[in-house]
C-alpha cells in the first residue's frame, strides 16, 4: 500500500512538472509547419548551421534571396533558422546536435578534416546527382569527394597557401621567394644583415605550428614518398620518414620573433602587418585581419621550401568550409534547392565575391585578390598538390607536439613517436 | 575587537594594495573600451586622450544589447526563483528528517555537485531535445533549476540546522500544517542564505557559457555572454569592441549586486539575531 | 507506527519531489547516461557501438600518459588553490570585517572579479599577460613583469593560479564574511577582556565558530579546482603542448577534438568523478568532526 501511494505521488508530481516543462518548451515550435495545409502555400522551416559569424550579413542576404526565389518559383514559404556559433565551438556543438538526433538540415563542415568521419558515420546525403556538381572546378572537386567517389558537399572556402611574405620588404632588397631551403637561408641572412627579423612566429594556438606538417608532408608525398598516407592507414609507415619537416621548422624558429607561444593568430597578423617580420607561416585566410591592421600592406603567398629539391616547393590546395545536407533531413527538397542555389548561375558570383572566397566554379568570373593570383600562378605551372588526407586527430597532435618542441619540452623523436601513436589510435578507432 | 592604530593602518594599506591589484584588469577594460584600436595599442594603461563612444555604439548593436539582456534576465529570474523555491523546501525537509532515505537523497544531491559538466553534456542535450525544452529561454531556465538545486539544497541543509526546532513545534501546536509552517515560519528565517544562494546562482546563470551555447540555437534567444562571444572572431579580435561589450555585460550585474548588498547586510544581521 | 512512517514519507516527498524530479531529469539521468557510455566504444558520431567492459578505464589508467600527466597537473593545481584561495579569502574577510566605513567598498572591489564570466576574464588576462605587462615592463623597466606569462610552462602555472584566485577569492570571501557575522560580538569581547590577544581570540573563538563556513569553502574550492576548465582554456589552451592541460581539458579534447571517442572520454570523466568523490568524502569526514553544531 505504502509503495503504491508513493508511486502514484511521484508519478503525479512528475507528470505535473513535465507538463510544465512541455508548455514552456513548446514556444519556439520545432514541430510547426512541416506539412502545411493543402492548397495554401507550403511552408518549410530549414535549419542551417554555419560557423562563420563574421560573415553573417552576407549569408543572411543570400538566404533571403533564396527564400524569395523559392516562394516565386515553387510557392514554398521557407523560413530559415541559421545557427552561427564561433569557429572554436562549432565542432563541439555540431557533434552534440548530431548525437542527440537534432541534425540541422544543412551544415557546414571542414572538407578535408571532417567529411571522411561524418560520411562514414552516415550523416551526409549523397549529392553526386545534383546539378551543382557539374559546375565545380576540377581542382576543387576532389576535396569534397569521398574515397568511394561520391560528392557529399558543396565547397565554399578553398585555399591555396604556403606561407605569407611581405612584398615590400622583398622588393626593397631585390629578393624573390626562395625555391630551395639553401636559398631560404640566403634570404634569411640578407634580411638579418638589413636588421629585419625574417619570420613572425605565432604558436599560441596549436593549429598554427601544425601548418608545417601538411606543407612538409604534402611536398614529400608529391616527390619521394607517394604512398605515405596509404601505408600509415595500414599501420605500416612511420613519421620518422617525415623527419625532414624539422629542418625548415628549426630554421624558421631560429630566425623568428620572440615569445612565440604567447602570440595568437590575430597578434601575429598585427605583427606581420606592422612589418615586424618579413615572412609568416600562415595562410591567406588572414588577409582580412592583416589589411584591417594595415590597409597599405602588400603581401603575397609563396610555397614553402622544405629541402633542396625545387620540385618539392609546392602550393597546398585544399577546401575548408563546405556545406553538406543531412541524411535525416525532413526537408530535403528545399535543402537541395539551397545547395544548388549556392552555385546559381547568376547569384553565386556576387555571393562568393562578397564572402571574399576564391572562385570554385565555372560560374565564378569575378577578379580575385592579388595574393590569390600569386598562388594561382604556381597552381597553373603544376606546382601544387591536394592537401594530404592526414586525420584531424593527428593534426591536433602535431600542433601540440610542435608547441612542446618549440618550448623545449619534447625532442624531435618524441614528437614523431607521438604522431605515430596518434595515427595508430586513429586507425584503431576508425577500423 | 579593536586593533591598535598601527595595525589598523597596516590593514588598510594591505587592503588598498590588494584592491588596486584586483581592480587593475577592470580598470584596463574600462579605459580601453573608450579608446580607438590604434590608441589602445600605443598605450594600454594611459587614460584615453578623448572619450570615444564608438565602441559602445557598435557593441550595443552587434550584441543586440536590449534583446540579449532581456533573455538573460528571463532565464536568471525564472531559474533562481525555481531553485530557491524547490531547494528551500527540499533542503529544509532533508535537514529535519533523519533516516536512511532522507540521508540517501541528500547524499545523491550533494554527490551530484561533483559531476563534471562535460560528462553529462551529450546525454543532457538528448534529454532536453526529447522533452522539447531545447532552443527556448524558458526551457533553459528549467534546466538550470535541475542543475542548480543540489548546491542550494546543500546550503539550505546546513543553514536550517541553526534554526531551533521549537519554532516549528509552536506553529504546529497553533494548528499550522507542515507547508504552512514552512512558508510562514521557516522560509522568512532562510532569507540570509536565500540571498546568498540567489546571488551565487545569479552569477552562475548570468555568466554561464557552455549550457546556453548548447541549448539556444536562435541568435534572438542568445544571452548576453553568448552574444558577446560572437565578437571573438575566427581570425580577428577587436579588443576595444570586446571590452566595451564586456563593460556593458557587467553593468547589470554590478547594479543588481549593489542593490542586493543592503539585503545581504540586513538579512544576515536578522538571521544572526534570531539564530 | 506504520501510519506514522507513511505520513512521514508523504511529507518528505511533498517537500523533496519538485527539486528531485527536475534534478533527476536533468542531472541524475544524464549522469547515469554518461556512465553507461563509459563502458562502450561509442565515438559520439557513429550510430552503433559495442560494450567493452572496463576497457576504457584500463586504457586511461595504464596506456595514456597524457591523461596521467593532466591528472598530476590538476592535483597540483587543486592543492595550491585550496591553500591559497582559503587563506586569501579568510584573511580578506577578517580584515574587511574589522573596517567600519570602508567595509562595503572593499567587499565590492574584491567581489567584483567574481561577477565577470570566467571565460571572459581569462581572455582579459590573456590580454594583460601578453600585451599590457610587457609594455609596462618596457616603460617602467621592471624586468620582472616581462615574463613569458602564458607561453612558458613553468611560469604559466602561476599565471593560471593568479587568474583563478582573482576570479574565485571574492566568492569565498563572501561566505567567510557571512560566517564571521554569525560570531557573537559579545564572545569576542569577553575573550579580549579575559586578556586574549586578537590572534588568540581569532584562533580560539572565531575559527571554531566559523568551521561550517570553512567546510563549505574547502568543499567548493576542492570541487571547483578539480573541474577547472575555462580559465585554462582561455589562458593557455592547455599549452604549450600539453604542459598545462587539466583533466577536464583532456576529457574535452578526447570527446570533441581528437577521434571523438565519447565513450572513452566518459570513462575519464567517471574517473575524475570518483577522484573528486573520494577527496570530498575525506575532507567532509575530517572537517565535520570539528564542526560545532550551533
Amino acid at each position: 500500500m505504502k509503495k503504491i501511494w508513493k508511486g502514484l505521488l511521484v508519478t503525479a508530481l512528475t507528470a505535473s512538472m513535465l507538463a510544465g516543462c512541455g508548455n514552456a518548451g513548446s514556444q519556439p515550435g520545432n514541430a510547426e509547419g512541416e506539412g502545411g495545409a493543402p492548397g495554401a502555400a507550403k511552408s518549410v522551416k530549414l535549419k542551417m548551421f554555419i560557423a562563420q559569424p563574421r560573415l553573417k550579413e552576407h549569408y543572411d542576404k543570400y538566404i533571403a534571396d533564396f527564400v524569395a526565389k523559392e516562394k516565386a518559383e515553387k510557392n514554398i514559404d521557407v523560413s530559415v533558422q541559421l545557427e552561427m556559433p564561433t569557429a572554436d565551438n562549432a565542432a563541439q556543438i555540431l557533434k552534440t546536435r548530431l548525437a542527440s538526433n537534432d541534425a540541422p538540415d544543412i551544415f557546414a563542415l571542414h572538407a578535408i578534416n571532417e567529411i571522411p568521419s561524418y560520411y562514414k558515420a552516415g550523416y551526409l546525403e549523397d549529392l553526386s546527382d545534383q546539378p551543382f556538381v557539374g559546375k565545380l572546378l576540377d581542382s576543387v572537386k576532389p576535396s569534397v569527394t569521398t574515397t568511394d567517389g561520391k560528392v557529399v558537399a558543396v565547397p565554399l572556402e578553398t585555399l591555396s597557401w604556403g606561407y605569407l611574405y611581405n612584398k615590400t620588404i622583398f622588393a626593397d632588397l631585390g629578393m624573390t621567394p626562395p625555391t630551395t631551403i639553401t636559398e631560404m637561408k640566403a634570404v634569411i641572412e640578407k634580411l638579418k644583415a638589413n636588421h629585419i627579423t625574417p619570420f613572425v612566429l605565432s604558436y599560441k594556438e596549436a593549429w598554427i605550428p601544425q601548418l608545417v606538417l601538411p606543407l612538409a608532408a604534402g611536398a614529400l608525398i608529391n616527390t619521394e614518398n607517394a604512398d605515405f598516407i596509404e601505408r600509415m592507414n595500414k599501420d605500416e609507415g612511420s613519421f620518422t620518414e617525415m623527419k625532414a619537416m624539422f629542418d625548415i621548422f628549426d630554421l624558421i624558429n631560429a630566425n623568428g620573433t620572440e615569445k612565440a607561444t604567447e602570440v595568437g593568430g590575430d597578434d601575429g597578423a598585427a605583427a606581420f602587418a606592422a612589418g615586424k617580420g618579413a615572412m609568416w607561416l600562415q595562410g591567406p585566410w588572414y588577409a582580412e585581419t592583416i589589411l584591417k591592421s594595415n590597409p597599405e600592406m602588400d603581401f603575397g603567398v609563396a610555397p614553402l621550401p622544405i629541402n633542396d629539391n625545387p620540385e618539392a616547393t609546392l602550393i597546398n590546395l585544399s577546401a575548408s568550409t563546405s556545406l553538406a545536407v543531412s541524411k535525416s533531413s525532413g526537408n530535403k527538397e528545399v535543402a537541395l534547392d539551397f545547395i544548388n542555389y549556392v552555385l546559381d548561375d547568376q547569384a553565386s558570383g556576387g555571393f562568393f565575391q562578397a564572402l571574399k572566397f576564391n572562385p570554385i566554379s565555372t560560374v565564378h568570373t569575378y577578379d580575385s585578390y592579388p595574393w590569390v593570383n600569386d598562388a594561382t600562378v604556381f597552381v597553373k605551372e603544376g606546382k601544387s598538390y591536394q592537401d594530404p588526407a592526414i586525420p584531424q586527430s593527428v593534426k591536433d597532435e602535431v600542433g601540440k607536439g610542435l608547441q612542446a618542441y618549440y618550448a623545449g619540452q619534447m625532442s624531435q623523436d618524441d614528437v614523431l613517436q607521438a604522431l605515430d601513436k596518434a595515427w595508430k589510435s586513429f586507425n584503431k578507432v576508425n577500423k | 575587537m579593536k586593533p591598535s592604530k598601527t595595525t589598523s593602518l597596516l590593514i588598510t594599506v594591505m587592503l588598498s594594495i590588494g584592491a588596486a591589484v584586483s581592480f587593475f584588469p577592470i580598470y584596463l577594460a574600462v579605459i580601453n573600451s573608450f579608446k580607438t584600436q590604434g590608441e589602445m595599442f600605443r598605450s594600454f594603461v594611459a587614460l584615453p586622450t578623448e572619450i570615444h563612444f564608438g565602441n559602445y555604439a557598435d557593441a550595443f548593436e552587434k550584441i543586440n544589447l536590449l534583446g540579449s539582456t532581456l533573455n538573460s534576465v528571463i532565464i536568471s529570474v525564472l531559474g533562481i526563483g525555481g531553485i530557491v523555491l524547490c531547494a528551500a523546501l527540499a533542503g529544509y525537509k532533508l535537514s529535519r528528517t533523519h533516516g536512511k532515505l532522507s540521508n540517501l537523497i541528500f547524499f545523491l544531491f550533494v554527490a551530484s555537485m561533483l559531476v563534471p559538466f562535460h560528462s553529462i553534456m551529450i546525454p543532457l542535450t538528448r534529454m532536453a531535445k526529447s522533452l522539447s525544452v531545447q532552443g527556448s529561454t524558458y526551457g533553459l531556465a528549467i534546466i538550470y533549476i535541475g542543475l542548480g538545486v543540489n548546491m542550494a539544497i546543500f546550503l539550505y541543509h546546513g543553514f536550517v540546522k541553526s534554526i531551533p526546532r521549537e519554532l516549528e513545534e509552536a506553529a504546529q501546536i497553533d494548528g499550522c500544517n507542515e507547508f504552512q509552517t514552512f512558508f510562514r515560519i521557516i522560509f522568512p528565517l532562510l532569507v540570509p542564505i536565500t540571498v546568498t544562494i540567489a546571488i551565487l546562482d545569479f552569477l552562475w546563470i548570468w555568466n554561464d557559457f557552455l549550457l546556453p551555447l548548447l541549448m539556444l540555437t536562435d541568435s534572438s534567444d542568445f544571452t548576453l555572454i553568448l552574444s558577446t562571444n560572437t565578437l571573438f572572431g575566427e581570425y580577428n579580435k577587436d579588443w576595444s569592441l570586446i571590452l566595451a561589450s564586456l563593460v556593458l555585460t557587467a553593468i547589470p550585474v554590478i547594479v543588481i549586486y549593489s542593490f542586493f548588498q543592503k539585503f545581504i547586510m540586513h538579512g544576515i544581521a536578522e538571521g544572526a539575531v534570531k539564530g | 507506527m506504520p501510519v506514522k512512517s507513511y505520513k512521514k514519507y508523504v511529507s518528505l516527498f511533498g517537500f523533496v519531489a519538485p527539486a528531485f524530479v527536475l534534478y533527476a531529469v536533468f542531472l541524475l539521468i544524464p549522469t547515469i547516461g554518461g556512465m553507461y557510455y563509459s563502458f562502450t566504444d561509442w565515438n559520439g558520431l557513429n550510430r552503433s557501438y559495442e560494450f567493452i567492459g572496463f576497457g576504457n578505464f584500463a586504457e586511461a589508467l595504464s596506456e595514456d600518459p597524457d591523461f596521467i600527466g593532466s591528472l598530476w597537473f590538476t592535483l597540483k593545481y587543486v592543492l595550491f588553490m585550496i591553500v591559497l584561495q582559503n587563506v586569501f579569502a579568510l584573511a580578506l574577510a577578517v580584515f574587511i570585517e574589522s573596517r567600519r566605513r570602508s567595509k562595503g567598498f572593499f567587499r565590492t572591489v574584491f567581489f567584483m572579479p567574481n561577477m565577470i564570466s570566467t571565460i571572459i576574464s581569462a581572455f582579459m588576462w590573456t590580454f594583460v599577460f601578453a600585451q599590457v605587462l610587457p609594455q609596462l615592463a618596457e616603460k617602467t623597466a621592471i624586468a620582472f613583469l616581462d615574463q613569458a606569462w602564458i607561453g612558458d610552462p613553468n611560469v604559466s602555472f602561476y599565471s593560471i593560479l593568479i587568474v583563478s584566485l582573482w576570479n574565485g577569492v571574492g566568492y569565498m570571501m563572501i561566505i567567510y564574511l557571512a560566517g564571521l557575522q554569525g560570531v557573537p560580538q559579545s564572545l569576542k569581547e569577553a575573550a579580549l577582556i579575559d586578556g586574549a590577544t586578537p590572534l588568540q581570540t581569532f584562533r580560539n573563538v572565531t575559527l571554531p565558530m566559523i568551521t561550517h563556513a570553512i567546510t563549505i569553502c574547502f568543499f567548493l574550492t576542492l570541487n571547483g579546482a578539480f573541474k577547472v576548465f575555462e580559465v585554462v582554456y582561455g589562458l593557455t589552451g592547455g599549452g604549450p603542448g600539453r604542459s598545462t592541460q587539466v583533466i577536464t581539458m583532456n576529457i574535452y579534447e578526447e570527446a570533441f577534438s581528437n577521434n571523438f571517442r565519447y565513450g572513452y572520454a566518459s570513462a575519464k570523466s567517471v574517473i575524475l568523478f570518483v577522484i573528486i568523490l573520494i577527496f570530498t568524502f575525506i575532507q567532509i569526514r575530517v572537517m565535520k568532526k570539528r564542526e560545532v553544531e550551533a
